[in-house]
């Protein structure tokens, strides 16, 4: 594509700046950048529309050129169009070194490996320096203010990579010294200084003859970046936040080094200088210039901060924002150093004038009368952070600074919050002919609510009172004298202007329960002591849902009752409802189930009625804490910002069961044989506390007959539970596992359902007794039963190996119930009775060392395998 | 010390969006350090659009102040700075320092070179002073002089060349947008030795100093017992050195008659060199007595090259130019109102023009009315509810005029008559409006012996005096007015039994009242 007309470039300009985002996603995004580089060079092109497009990017070279190679090359280019200018004046050199900078700052690409980047440090040093760059490089009519730009640049670039002119220091002084342009040099060799100390003070070292050498450190040679590199790339804060600073400090002054002599004369020398020559800097580059020093010298031996104070009485008596500000960084910096008890009472006359001199603009005073509630004092009192008036601001001081209705409403409460910390330290004294501020309080609040009262007034006038009303009960908390007054007061606005319910309701969220239960009270009786049929109905309903809880029920009811014939629109009726909801939550009943009945039968809305019919089953059915999470809050954030959408999902969180993780834990307990059929003991363990638990079992594969759920009212972790006894159906004998699940209340209330990990019942968990023999008789019925198995049944022959405890231990620590005949410690005979109706009989005898062959025989051939399992391994299990 | 972006937006109530942005400029380098200052709480600058909507939104300036918003009408969001927090796609950019002046919306956004979160306190970011000041310094290029849309547009279109001499990189070098306008235009002055910053050039020709002061009036009046009747003056110096040589030394003393009274709160203009000590802590907020340091008040400094406020001030006058007490009283239908105004013999009575403004907030537009006049003729604004009486040139022989009559009003319509918040029911006021020339109420003044000028040549010197009155207010006395602590504070009866303060003597017997002996 050929270069573009000037036309189509404004167009196009135009169409970017409109939206930079959609344009770059467009069609034309992705060449603007090369595009743009390239028509700098066309001669159809006017300088005036060039200069458009550098300073296009000057404002977006990350869009332009949106990584650090692009940068690279877009920086290159921009050089080599620099360079290639013809030696006559022109207005592009100056926003081409801006670009060219802008872009490898911006762009990331500032650094040793670039080449762009030590193409442009070089050149911009010899502008700065003014030197003869050869071939007409500068036309001399442009020497003067490309050196003042050169020097911008290089700030810039010292800002991005501090330590970049660390070792042009000398050199900058000098010229400084000589003829160079006083400001922008003065703020580069101030900036540059700065981060010298920083980053020498951080690896131990001196400024060495850094302020001397007067030689470029280029020298015809590479850019020396050694102190870029020990400063890691980190910025340097040219103006510290003063918190920020002193968290430094710590750090700093462990790698403080203490200068030289020889350093120390150098360096106050060049602070001296560039001190002394400050007046010749704008106002704002002079409050620069003493951030930056003031910063740069804090905590710096052999360096009196009193260098600054031949400054500071000019600098007092303009009503410059940025130099008052300056001497306030200064007094942050240096404290008592600089500023004596008397000087600090002067600083704060100063500032209390200009905080409200006729002759400032307003944003100025609000700003200066924020200084005055942050004042850096010498000897500070109260907590660190918080506004507070400076112990020399007394009353007197303060007289022109406080509020009148005729403020406007950021100056109104600017000026009131110092009223309200006057009021605090006023503690009732009564001081001379000085009217109280407390009472002068009073009445601006009164004003305010009358003003808030208008009917035609805009929203801000309320706005405006509340606001007052909240910053008065945040300062003078636990003040009955104020309180009291303001909650009357409020009563009354609201009787007056109902529809101010919104900002009633939000006041009463915001402010301390102090204030809150007192003024809800006043504001029900508001409420409810009108009949409920005028036109604010709806305020009132919304007033109403806020304070309504378990105090003058009564009287409620009735409004609501006589309300409800007045709510005609789906409004009306959402608002009482809502209102109903609010009672329920509070703990409501008595007469508020007639009156959910009547509603639900009444009103017009069907989903009004829903909701009341709603309100009444849940009212009917749910005990009161249930009620209370069923109607409080939804834990999900909605979706929808609709109400109806919050309730209905606090509705699902509350009735509906949640899928929870396990809050139980069950392990089956040792085994008990008693009864006809076998019983599993279950040990519950809880991990929070919950209530109502259901455990479901299901027995995979249809083994046992279906199993009861069992129900415990409570469990909490810590406190030992009863164990569980769950008895088994078995419809063959065999083990089974047990799938588990948990139906349980949390305390929150919430019902969940958690599915836990399955149990397993074994083989022996099945094992009953056969009904005790006789004395003697023991003998024939095993004898009897043995016979009986064949010849339907199996028998078999099994090795069980014994451990160290011998036969015996054996069968005492599994088979002792089963036992029919004993002949300690050689025989033993078993017989047990495996539900529904199988049994297994076994005959232990002749034991050796090391085991003992066990005759087994049983009427159901399916339990051999079983047994034979089960005895091998009891041996493993002793 | 920088900022990240500015913005002008001009507000335009009743479009779709309320507002256009008119220029923006943003700093990427200073972007990419807050990047880094800024850490998990870096909050980039968003596009125009986005930014014009939830600015308008934060300084309720979007018309749709209908609905309660939490987001802006909470009790708790409370703004004492005119530096916001802006809600923008889920974050908050902050700080945004804005104002509105003129239809216009002056923000910038400075670079606080630390984490957001906490926030440091407003008083510790450097960037929020040079904020405002850049903002300033762009309001008095774009109005100084002329005030019609098309000059306001050339000079918008200024603005991008400017601010690529006066802040090319986000730090503010200059507030003072001219001149850097004269830098671009001429930018071939070679300059040898130390040139202030501040001074684009070198002035050739006649040398001359012009320094003019006006002094603006202004009065809260009462008439009530309990409550002080207070009024100020606040003087502005104006100078303008026509001078040769690159720093000439000059200085210009204002001087007081012997019954003059003394300047205080003085704030003076960065290019004054030194300031006495006695100019330093002379303030209003000390009580007066007759020690007060009474001038000559001399400024050394080097001026600049344009027109410059050498300095301001304020001073407490004994007695207030014009006195006045206003009844309104409402009768049934109609208001009855009388109105009565004195001028001091003291002062010039010789007005380039003199008025009283008489307005009629929260009610309908005037349906009738009866008057009679001592002086001066009355001009009837029915629809606005407002009354003129035009005193014109001079008091009368007597300095006491008076005006009453009866006001009835036609049913409200809220287009056309003005709402007021403060004017509900019978809290009314009238406002004077005059101005006399060659006159200034302290009595300060320079002239030929007032200009030391250490350089070549005899300057010629001209001095000008002005007195205007700005919101000067006498409230109806038979309802409730808006009172400050001043108010409150000057008038106790109490004072009678302890010895009278120089000023209160004054001020009893101008409004005739006896003074006891002390």
């Amino acid at each position: 594509m050929g270069p573009l007309s000037r036309d189509a470039w404004a167009q196009r300009l135009g169409a970017f700046r409109a939206s930079p985002s959609a344009f770059m996603a467009g069609p034309e995004g992705e060449d603007l950048g090369r595009d743009l580089l390239g028509d700098l060079r066309s001669e159809k092109l006017s300088e005036q529309t060039k200069v458009s497009l550098l300073a296009l990017s000057l404002e977006y070279p990350a869009q332009l050129w949106p990584d650090v190679s692009a940068a690279e090359v877009a920086a290159t280019s921009l050089l080599d169009t620099l360079v290639l200018l013809p030696p006559r004046p022109s207005a592009l050199r100056r926003p081409l070194l801006l670009a060219a900078t802008t872009a490898l700052a911006a762009g990331g690409a500032l650094g040793p490996t670039s080449g762009a980047s030590c193409r442009l440090l070089p050149l911009l040093l010899g502008l700065a320096a003014g030197s003869d760059l050869g071939r007409g490089f500068v036309p001399a009519s442009e020497q003067r203010p490309l050196q003042a730009t050169a020097c911008e640049c290089l700030r810039e670039l010292e800002s991005c990579k501090p330590g970049l002119l660390g070792g042009s220091l000398g050199l900058l002084r000098g010229l400084l010294g000589q003829e160079g342009p006083v400001q922008p040099l003065s703020l580069l060799l101030a900036l540059a200084l700065r981060n010298t100390l920083v980053l020498q003070s951080r690896v131990g070292a001196g400024l060495g003859g850094l302020l001397t050498d007067k030689v470029s450190p280029t020298g015809g040679g590479p850019w020396d970046w050694t102190l870029v590199e020990e400063g890691d790339g980190r910025l340097q804060p040219q103006a510290p936040s003063w918190p920020a600073a002193e968290e430094g400090e710590g750090e700093r002054s462990l790698t403080a080094r203490e200068h030289s002599p020889e350093e120390a004369r150098e360096l106050r020398a060049a602070v001296i200088q560039l001190l002394d020559t400050s007046y010749l800097l704008t106002p704002v580059a002079q409050a620069q210039l003493l951030w930056l020093l003031g910063w740069a010298l804090r905590g710096l031996q052999g360096q009196p901060p009193a260098l600054f104070k031949p400054q500071l009485v000019r600098l007092l008596g303009t009503a410059q924002l940025t130099l008052l500000h300056a001497v306030l960084a200064l007094k942050a910096a240096f404290g008592e150093a600089l500023f004596t008890a008397q000087d600090e009472a002067l600083l704060l006359r100063r500032l209390t004038l200009a905080a409200q001199h006729p002759a400032l603009p307003p944003p100025t005073h609000l700003f200066y009368l924020h200084c005055l509630l942050s004042f850096p004092e010498n000897w500070p009192l109260g907590p660190e952070g918080e506004e507070a008036a400076p112990l020399l601001l007394g009353p007197q001081l303060c007289r022109g600074l406080l509020p009148s209705l005729l403020h406007d409403p950021m100056a109104l409460l600017a000026r009131l919050h110092l009223l309200c910390l006057l009021c605090a330290e006023d503690e009732e004294e009564e001081k001379g002919h000085l009217p109280s501020p407390r009472h002068y309080l009073e009445e601006l609040l009164a004003g305010l609510r009358q003003r808030a009262a208008l009917d035609e007034g805009p929203r801000a006038l309320a706005t405006v009172c509340f606001q007052a009303s909240y910053l008065v009960t945040r300062c003078l908390a636990g003040q009955p004298t104020v309180l009291t007054p303001l909650i009357h007061g409020l009563a009354q606005l609201y009787r007056v202007r109902p529809m101010l319910a919104s900002h009633f309701v939000d006041f009463l969220d915001q402010v301390d329960s102090e204030l809150r239960e007192p003024l809800k009270v006043v504001l029900r009786q508001e409420v409810v002591s009108r009949p409920g049929r005028d036109e604010a109905l709806c305020w009132h309903l919304k007033m109403l849902a806020k304070v309504a809880d378990g105090d003058a029920q009564s009287a409620t009811l009735n409004f609501l009752q006589a309300a409800a014939a007045h709510c005609m629109n789906w409004d009306l009726q959402q608002g009482l409802l809502r209102v109903c909801r609010a009672l329920l939550r509070a703990g409501v009943r008595g007469g508020l189930v007639d009156l959910l009945q009547v509603l639900a039968r009444q009103l017009e809305d069907p989903d009004g009625r829903d909701h009341a019919r709603l309100y009444y089953i849940l009212l009917a059915h749910l005990a009161g804490p249930k009620l209370g999470v069923a109607l409080g809050p939804s834990l999900a954030p909605p979706a929808l910002a609709s109400s109806l959408v919050a309730e209905n999902q606090g509705f699902v969180a509350a009735l509906m069961v949640q899928e929870a993780p396990a809050l139980v834990r069950l392990s089956v307990g040792s085994h008990g044989v008693k009864g006809p059929l076998p019983v599993l003991k279950l040990q519950p363990e809880a991990l929070e506390p919950i209530y109502s638990l259901e455990l479901r079992f299901r027995v995979e594969g249809q083994l046992y007959a279906p199993l009861q759920a069992v129900h415990v009212p409570c469990l909490c972790p810590g406190r030992p539970a009863r164990p569980l006894l769950l008895p088994l159906q078995p419809r063959c004998p065999a083990p089974a596992r047990l799938d588990v699940h948990a139906l349980y209340t949390t305390s929150t209330g919430l019902t969940c359902h958690a599915h836990l990990p399955p149990l397993f019942v074994n083989f022996a968990d099945l094992f009953l007794p056969f009904p005790k023999p006789p004395e003697g008789a023991g003998l024939g019925f095993f004898e009897e039963l043995w016979d009986s198995c064949l010849p339907e049944g199996a028998e078999s022959c099994v090795w069980c190996p014994l451990g160290p405890q011998g036969l015996e231990g054996l069968v005492s620590h599994h088979l002792e119930p089963f036992v029919v005949v004993a002949q300690p410690p050689t025989s033993y005979y078993v017989a047990i009775h495996l539900p529904p109706n199988s049994k297994l009989l076994l005959r232990l005898e002749a034991a050796l060392a090391d085991g003992v062959p066990v005759a087994l025989r049983t009427d159901d051939w399916a339990v051999l395998p079983l047994a034979g399992d089960y005895l091998r391994g009891l041996a493993a299990a002793l | 010390m920088a900022q990240r972006a500015v913005w002008l937006i001009s507000h335009e109530p009743g479009t779709p969006l309320c507002g256009t942005v008119r220029f923006s400029r943003r700093y990427p380098t200073v972007e990419k350090r807050a990047r880094v200052f800024n850490g998990a709480s870096y909050v980039p600058i968003p596009e125009d659009g986005p930014f014009l909507k939830a600015l308008l939104f934060e300084l309720r300036l979007l018309d749709d102040d209908k609905d309660f918003v939490e987001s802006r009408d909470s009790c708790s969001r409370i703004n004492k700075t005119s530096i916001y927090g802006l809600l923008i796609g889920g974050e908050e950019l902050w700080p945004v320092v804005a104002f509105l002046k003129n239809d216009i919306i002056y923000a910038c956004v400075p670079l606080v070179e630390q984490t957001l979160s906490p926030r440091p306190p407003l008083i510790s970011v450097s960037g929020v002073s040079q904020g405002f000041e850049f903002l300033f310094g762009i309001q008095d290029f774009l109005y100084s002089g002329q005030k019609n849309d098309s000059e306001l547009n050339t000079k918008l279109s200024q603005l991008p060349d400017l601010l690529l001499q006066a802040c090319p990189f986000g730090t503010l070098l200059d507030a003072n947008l001219k001149n850097s306008l004269d830098n671009t235009n001429f930018a071939s002055v070679t300059q040898p030795q130390k040139q202030p910053a501040w001074k684009t050039g070198t002035y050739k020709g006649k040398p001359q100093v012009s320094i003019s002061i006006t002094e603006k009036v202004k009065s809260m009046q009462y008439d009530k017992q309990g409550i002080a009747d207070t009024w100020q003056v606040v003087g502005t110096v104006t100078c303008k050195c026509d001078l040769e040589g690159i720093m000439p030394n000059v200085t210009i003393s204002l001087n007081l008659p012997t019954n003059g009274s003394p300047l205080q709160d003085i704030l003076v203009h960065p290019c004054v060199t030194s300031l006495d000590s006695a100019i330093l802590t002379s303030s209003s907020i000390d009580a007066m007595d007759d020690s007060a340091f009474s001038g000559p008040y001399k400024f050394p400094l080097t001026p600049p090259l344009e027109s410059f406020n050498l300095c301001y001030y304020t001073s407490q006058v004994p007695v207030p130019p014009i006195l006045g007490f206003y009844q309104m009283k409402e009768e049934e239908v109609q208001l009855r109102i009388t109105i009565n105004l004195k001028l001091h013999e003291s002062v010039k009575n010789n007005f380039e023009f003199c008025e009283a403004h008489i307005p009629f907030y929260n009610r309908g537009p005037i349906t009738h009315l009866e008057y009679k006049t001592s002086f001066g003729q009355l001009e009837v604004f029915r629809e606005k509810s407002l009354l003129i009486w035009i005193i014109g040139q001079k008091f009368p022989k007597s300095m006491e005029i008076s005006l009453s009559g009866t006001v009835t009003f036609g049913a409200k319509s809220h287009e056309k008559q003005p709402f007021d918040p403060i004017c509900i029911g019978e809290t009314a006021y009238l406002k004077l409006h005059f101005r006399i020339l060659d006159y200034t109420l302290t009595g300060c003044y320079a002239d030929q012996h007032s200009v030391q000028v250490f350089a070549s040549g005899k300057p010629k010197i001209s001095a000008h005096r002005k007195l205007i009155s700005s919101d000067y207010y006498i409230w109806n006395s038979k309802a409730p007015a808006p009172v400050t602590y001043g108010s409150l504070l000057l008038l106790d009866l109490s004072f009678l039994q302890s010895p009278l303060p120089q000023l209160k003597k004054k001020q009893l017997h101008f409004k005739g009242i006896p003074i006891p002996e002390a």
